[in-house]
């Protein structure tokens, strides 16, 4: 029985960890979708009623849910791609050279990943202002007219994606970093010797061999712009009217700024079933994959 | 964003989490009657622990104080609801007093309980804020701490240089200023709206004479009076008057004379002393605009005692200590929030600066917003909302209003 055992206690610690902090919050905010739970109910457990599918049935039908899922989609459709492609293409970059120049551009490329997202929000917060900011003092140089930035329905979707996507690379670049160096010298030589030029080499040996980090990338950047909150909620409240509210924006302000719990549980379990599918998905698509 | 878990996750679960240890513990703060906790709103507890001192060195009572920031009071709430370990004397917005109340786990202080505290008496305090007028179903839970109005501030050297002697008494006069003050330029304004103030609104429908309540105490904004509101809110949009960015700075808009016009509260002033010192003497503050009453909209805080405290004694007495009409004007010189004591109020220092005579007097004539269940998270942003989808994204008035109307119509305040 003994070597039977062994596996289970090493995945022992983390397994409770999961089921501590990932299963058990979903089982709760499963059940409490089915309830009326608010701020009066967590007081008194008396005042907590069951109402079905309500929540869910009011959730479909609530105009702010469905822009904050269209906005959200918008986000992961614009950063998802701009984040691998951009993290990927800098990395190949700064792999071309050991040199110490290189070597401080890593940092510099990473400094943006370990940065506190409230200074950067406010900083980037003042970059963009309308009237005093940066970017439309620089605008005005070349005789552009103010941009609003962060009160266009439209731009401000891409404002705050665009500090995501710059925080977001920083992370990436380091993992691809890591994968390059697991690239054999070997193909590469080899390539070169038979005349390659180094775009081919790029493309026919070092991208395929990263095809794991990239998939890994991939699946985490999806999920993360699926869960995309820090920066509209320090930029912008989700504003103006809503137009940069993502879902999980949303569910915040219900749970905490209405203390509509059941509500908001509600939303996390729907989006928990879609991160849920998508990320299945990725792994289905993978399965087929080849590996060398 | 990359790979940390979103706060609303570990929000919901840490609200889970604590909910089911609620079940097996009393989750009682422990009784001790040498200290008290407590929660006051801001970034920094610095000049509460000063003011508090005295407090500590007549009854020998500790006073810990911890700072909540207003953005994340809602959550600190909730998690000292869910766990049932709160603080023992908290500071509460009163936009968020009956959220808060409606949770059941704050200390009612009725009169018996006050009875031995001369200075919780309902009567000492301005009647706006005072015992029933801020009870929570019939249930007074909460103590006056400090109040808060709006009023008009404007720049004086700016009007005049555009021929303007006086501040607007009217909202009618304060469009048509507004209008000449934005025709100063590319990028000027006349007038500040800022779009998160959900009372401004409200302000206009009184100052129409209107309410938005029924007598029954039902939400209601299917008023002449506030459609005569809309039309201000509007105009001054129509009229090019207000900035439309969201990220307009008030203070650096007032003191850069971009908007010399915006109606604020105190917390305004203190803000251009400290950005712009040298503006002393260039501005001034006036009742607020109004065809019919001038009244404006009364908030502050007040404080309450965490039903679960282990020191209610304590916490009462400190309630007390708060309340004289000293600790109130000591707080108003250390920190510049106005007191809500009638006498601290009346105080002849007090009055002798031009400016708080003006707030003292405004704050006679305001009223509190509907005490709803969720003013901030429902009906005053669906009110912000709809007004800004109208100003800012062409929507129709008239459809849009509809929606307001329904949304909010069965909103009532018992």
């Amino acid at each position: 029985m003994r070597p039977r055992i062994t596996p289970y206690v090493f995945i022992a610690p983390a397994t409770l960890l999961l089921v501590a902090f990932g299963v058990l919050p979903i089982l709760v905010a499963t059940f409490v979708s089915f309830t009326d739970m608010n701020l009066a109910g967590l007081g008194d457990w008396s005042r907590i009623s069951f109402v079905g599918v309500d929540n869910y049935s009011q959730l479909f039908g609530d105009a702010a849910f469905w822009q904050a899922m269209r906005n959200t989609g918008l986000f992961a459709v614009f950063g998802v791609p701009s984040v691998i492609i951009l993290s990927l293409a800098i990395a190949l970059l700064l792999n071309r050279s050991g040199s110490r120049f290189f070597k401080a551009l890593r940092s510099f490329y990473f400094v943006p990943a370990i940065t506190a997202i409230v200074a950067v929000s406010l900083v980037w917060g003042y970059l963009y202002n309308t009237q005093f900011g940066l970017f439309n003092y620089l605008l005005s140089l070349v005789g552009v007219g103010p941009v609003q930035w962060l009160s266009d329905p439209t731009m401000v979707k891409f404002s705050v994606a665009l500090v995501a996507v710059w925080r977001g690379t920083g992370l990436n670049i380091i993992i691809f970093l890591a994968a390059l160096q697991g690239v054999p010298k070997e193909y590469l030589e080899a390539a070169e010797l038979d005349g390659a030029s180094a775009w081919r080499k790029t493309v026919s040996i070092t991208i395929p061999l990263l095809r794991f980090a990239i998939f890994f990338v991939t699946i985490t950047t999806v999920i993360a712009w699926l869960q995309f909150f820090d920066e509209p909620f320090v930029l912008t409240k989700g504003g103006p009217l809503g137009e940069s509210t993502s879902i999980s924006l949303f569910l915040f302000q219900t749970g905490f700024s209405a203390s509509k719990f059941g509500y908001a549980s509600a939303g996390s379990v729907v989006l928990f079933a879609i991160i849920a599918i998508i990320t299945l998905v990725q792994l289905r698509a993978r399965r087929t994959d080849v590996d060398y | 964003m990359m790979r940390s878990r979103t706060p609303w996750v570990a929000g919901l679960a840490a609200v889970s989490m604590l909910a089911l240890s609620a079940c097996s513990s009393n989750g009682d703060t422990p009784a001790d009657a040498s200290s008290l906790t407590v929660w006051v709103m801001g970034d920094s507890s610095a000049n509460f622990d000063t003011l508090v001192a005295p407090f500590t060195k007549d009854t020998g009572i500790a006073v810990k104080t911890v700072a909540v920031p207003w953005d994340s009071i809602d959550q600190r709430f909730t998690t000292a609801v869910a766990s049932g370990n709160g603080p023992d004397v908290l500071q509460i917005g009163i936009s968020k007093l009956r959220t808060f109340a409606d949770s059941g786990a704050l200390l009612p202080l009725d009169e018996t309980t006050i009875a031995d505290y001369p200075n919780l008496a309902a009567d000492g305090f301005i009647d706006g804020v005072a015992g029933d007028a801020t009870a929570i179903g019939g249930e007074v839970v909460s103590v006056p701490w400090v109040s808060d109005t709006r009023v008009l501030f404007y720049r004086t050297d700016i009007l005049e240089e555009n021929g303007i002697t006086a501040p607007p008494t009217t909202w009618d006069e304060l469009r048509a200023d507004a209008k000449v003050l934005s025709d100063r330029g590319v990028d000027q304004y006349g007038y500040y709206v800022p779009q998160w103030d959900s009372s401004l609104p409200v302000i206009m429908t009184w100052g129409n004479g209107g309410d938005i309540l029924t007598t029954d105490q039902t939400i209601n904004f299917d008023t002449p009076e506030f459609e005569a509101a809309v039309d201000i809110y509007a105009g001054l949009y129509a009229d090019g008057s207000v900035p439309t960015n969201a990220d307009f700075d008030q203070t650096q808009g007032f003191t850069s004379g971009i908007t010399p016009m915006v109606i604020s509260g105190p917390y305004l002033a203190n803000a251009i002393s400290a950005a712009a010192p040298e503006l002393e003497g260039k501005w001034s503050v006036a009742p607020v605009p109004a065809s019919v009453d001038h009244t404006s909209l009364l908030a502050g805080s007040n404080l309450s005692v965490w039903g679960k405290s282990g020191n209610t004694e304590g916490a009462l007495k400190l309630l007390d200590f708060l309340s004289t009409p000293e600790t109130q004007l000591a707080w108003y010189a250390a920190d510049g929030q106005l007191p809500t004591s009638k006498a601290a109020l009346a105080d002849p220092t007090l009055l002798s600066d031009p400016i708080t005579a003006v707030y003292a007097a405004q704050l006679a004539d305001s009223r509190l917003l509907p005490l709803v269940p969720s003013w901030d998270g429902e009906t005053g942003k669906a009110l912000l909302d709809a007004l800004n989808s109208i100003v800012l994204t062409g929507a129709d008035r008239a459809s849009t209003l509809d929606t307001l109307f329904q949304a909010t119509g069965d909103t009532s305040v018992s």
